[in-house]
């Protein structure tokens, strides 16, 4: 158990680093994007990058909230029932969890090979296999995320305790 | 019946703990896999990736940044010092320092979680020490705070602009007057109570002590004209502005000399994963969009219902029951993100403007913030005051009558959001 609680507190801390590091550049490629804009020298390649700077925090982001668990969900009613119940009905939930996230990172892994030589359109210099590559490693890493947590919830739900309240959403 | 199929299986899967934008996952792929074949598996990653890129939701983490950045620097303290000052001597002084204070948090961040968590954190204790009794300070710090998602900038609403395609800043614009408007009501209902069990004021009024508050937290008002102000001017969008709030907080952070390093970490990682939070409800949404999209499926509705009637506010009423039912089981970026793109061509079809519709589906979902079982905002609020979830409804459902009172006011008085919109923008 202490290997996998280190293993689980280097990969939250490898996700933050790069949770900060992407919120850092977003905040600066929209900065960037209006002073270069009000100085009349709108930037090509600040919408397209911005965009993609918000997908790849998103899925870098998704599996450290899995980490969390703190994907909005609805436990309310599973934690109500008996023991016994709560972990039948949490094996089923993670399967298709895992079955989700792992359909996600093969068939991102099959589209980075027919993406080939594509570019993105203002920055001709970098691929779309890049910038696309955030599906098959965000899904991995999503359920590496998840493998980490499920027997602490595992256990969780053994003993009929709830699961702590970190699904408050954003709004 | 495929979208009866699609909704009896996303139920199945949030009751038995599935994450709302997984279950949506499923349902969308198993949907477009019986629809096309398994062929169309190679479309999974495209959509999910393109389905995250909207540009517009941009603003959604840089604002949630900037109100974490500003949080970490003792605006609230500053912000709660001059609603103290401004508000204070009226009876029941701290309930109306927390909806005053709300009132102005809600100009800088768009969240009523953030909101709550915040300003709740200071006040709930303040009130408790003073007298109030738990479950009031727990109601009146809940329910003031989902006027932050009714008074700009608001994440709910960019959510919104999006899933509905119409603007943000005119769905910023119409937030204004309701916002004031329910702050004011609120505070009118916590006098009631404050009469009732002869709650204390706060602090005799004092002109100079005002100013010096004011004065002190003046550079946390600059904030919303930076934000508001280029956006409403149309010197930015609402993107740049939220760009715009994130320099200007990390500023004010530097010039008050209190912003550090480990809470400013600690708040870029939370507006991180809470971003990551919506946008992957918002990608996967997508999946079951390109389903929805295909089949007509939100055409079919829309033609069905305005078959049976085409007067709209019949329509609306419709649409708040079903939302304000909705809100009982879904967080308001969820009800956005699902229900949205499946009602609007309703809506649409029966001559709702989208705008005025924005912000009655923003109200039902403040209300939604505020009933059980699934209350962001409601619960955030109880746990800080350590109080029960169900003693707090009794006293909240005051206010929460205020807040459906300002929703049927919205719905069936629509120059209350659109004046406003109608003047400036059109």
């Amino acid at each position: 158990m202490p290997t996998l609680s280190r293993l689980r507190s280097g990969f939250e801390r490898l996700l933050e680093y790069i949770v900060i590091l992407l919120m850092i550049s977003l905040a600066v490629e929209v900065i960037l994007g209006v002073t270069y804009r009000k100085l009349g020298m709108s930037l090509s390649w600040y919408d397209e990058v911005a965009s993609i700077t918000l997908a790849w925090v998103t899925y870098y982001g998704a599996a450290l909230a899995a980490l969390k668990r703190a994907h909005i969900g609805f436990p309310g009613l599973v934690e109500s029932l008996r023991p016994r119940l709560q972990v039948v009905l949490l094996l089923i939930g993670e399967f298709f969890v895992f079955a989700f996230f792992i359909t996600l990172t093969w068939s991102g892994v099959q589209v980075l090979g027919v993406l080939g030589t594509d570019t993105l359109v203002s920055l001709p210099q970098v691929p779309v296999s890049l910038t696309q590559s955030v599906i098959p490693i965000g899904g991995a890493l999503f359920v590496i995320a998840e493998a980490l947590t499920f027997p602490e919830v595992l256990a969780k739900a053994r003993a009929g305790l709830q699961l702590p309240d970190s699904r408050k959403g954003v709004s | 019946m495929a979208l009866l199929l699609m909704l009896l299986a996303m139920i199945a899967l949030v009751l038995i703990d599935v994450p709302i934008a997984i279950a949506l996952g499923v349902v969308g792929i198993v949907a477009m896999v019986i629809a096309d074949g398994p062929d169309v598996l190679a479309n999974l990653p495209l959509v999910m990736f393109s389905g995250a890129t909207k540009f517009p939701l941009l603003a959604i983490p840089l604002f949630i940044l900037a109100g974490a950045i500003m949080n970490s620097t003792g605006i609230s303290r500053r912000l709660i010092a001059f609603a103290s000052a401004l508000f204070g001597f009226i009876k029941g002084g701290l309930a109306m320092v927390n909806i005053g204070a709300s009132m102005f948090f809600a100009e800088i961040s768009g969240s009523a979680v953030a909101d709550v968590a915040a300003l709740g954190s200071i006040l709930i204790p303040a009130m408790k020490k003073k007298g109030y009794p738990a479950p009031f300070a727990a109601a009146i710090t809940s329910s003031s705070a989902s006027i932050a998602i009714i008074i700009p900038p608001s994440i709910p609403m960019i959510l919104y602009a999006v899933m509905s395609d119409s603007s943000v800043v005119q769905l910023f614009v119409a937030g204004i007057v309701p916002g004031v408007l329910g702050g004011l009501l609120l505070m009118g209902m916590a006098y009631r109570f404050a009469v009732r069990y002869n709650y204390p004021v706060e602090e005799i009024f004092n002109l100079n002590h005002l100013w010096s508050t004011f004065k002190d937290a003046a550079l946390a008002f600059l904030l919303p004209f930076i934000i508001l102000g280029g956006i409403f001017g149309g010197l930015v969008t609402a993107t740049e502005g939220a760009g715009l709030a994130v320099v200007a907080a990390l500023g004010i952070g530097l010039i008050y000399g209190e912003l550090k390093w480990a809470h400013l970490k600690q708040a870029i990682i939370e507006g991180g994963v809470q971003t990551a939070v919506v946008m992957l409800l918002v990608a996967s949404s997508a999946l079951v969009g390109v389903y929805l999209t295909e089949a007509q499926v939100p055409q079919s509705l829309a033609l069905t219902i305005s078959s049976w009637t085409d007067n709209r506010y019949v329509v609306l009423a419709l649409l708040n029951v079903f939302f304000l039912v909705i809100g009982l089981f879904l967080h308001s970026a969820a009800a956005i993100i699902l229900v949205v793109p499946i009602v609007m061509p309703l809506a649409l079809a029966v001559g709702i403007d989208p705008v005025h519709f924005g912000l009655v589906v923003t109200l039902n979902l403040a209300i939604g913030q505020q009933t059980p079982p699934v209350a962001s905002v409601l619960i955030t609020s109880c746990s800080i005051a350590k109080a029960d979830i169900w003693e707090v409804s009794k006293v909240n459902i005051h206010f929460i009558a205020i807040l459906v009172f300002m929703l049927l006011l919205v719905t069936y008085v629509p120059a209350i959001p659109m004046a406003l919109v109608e003047y400036f923008y059109r």
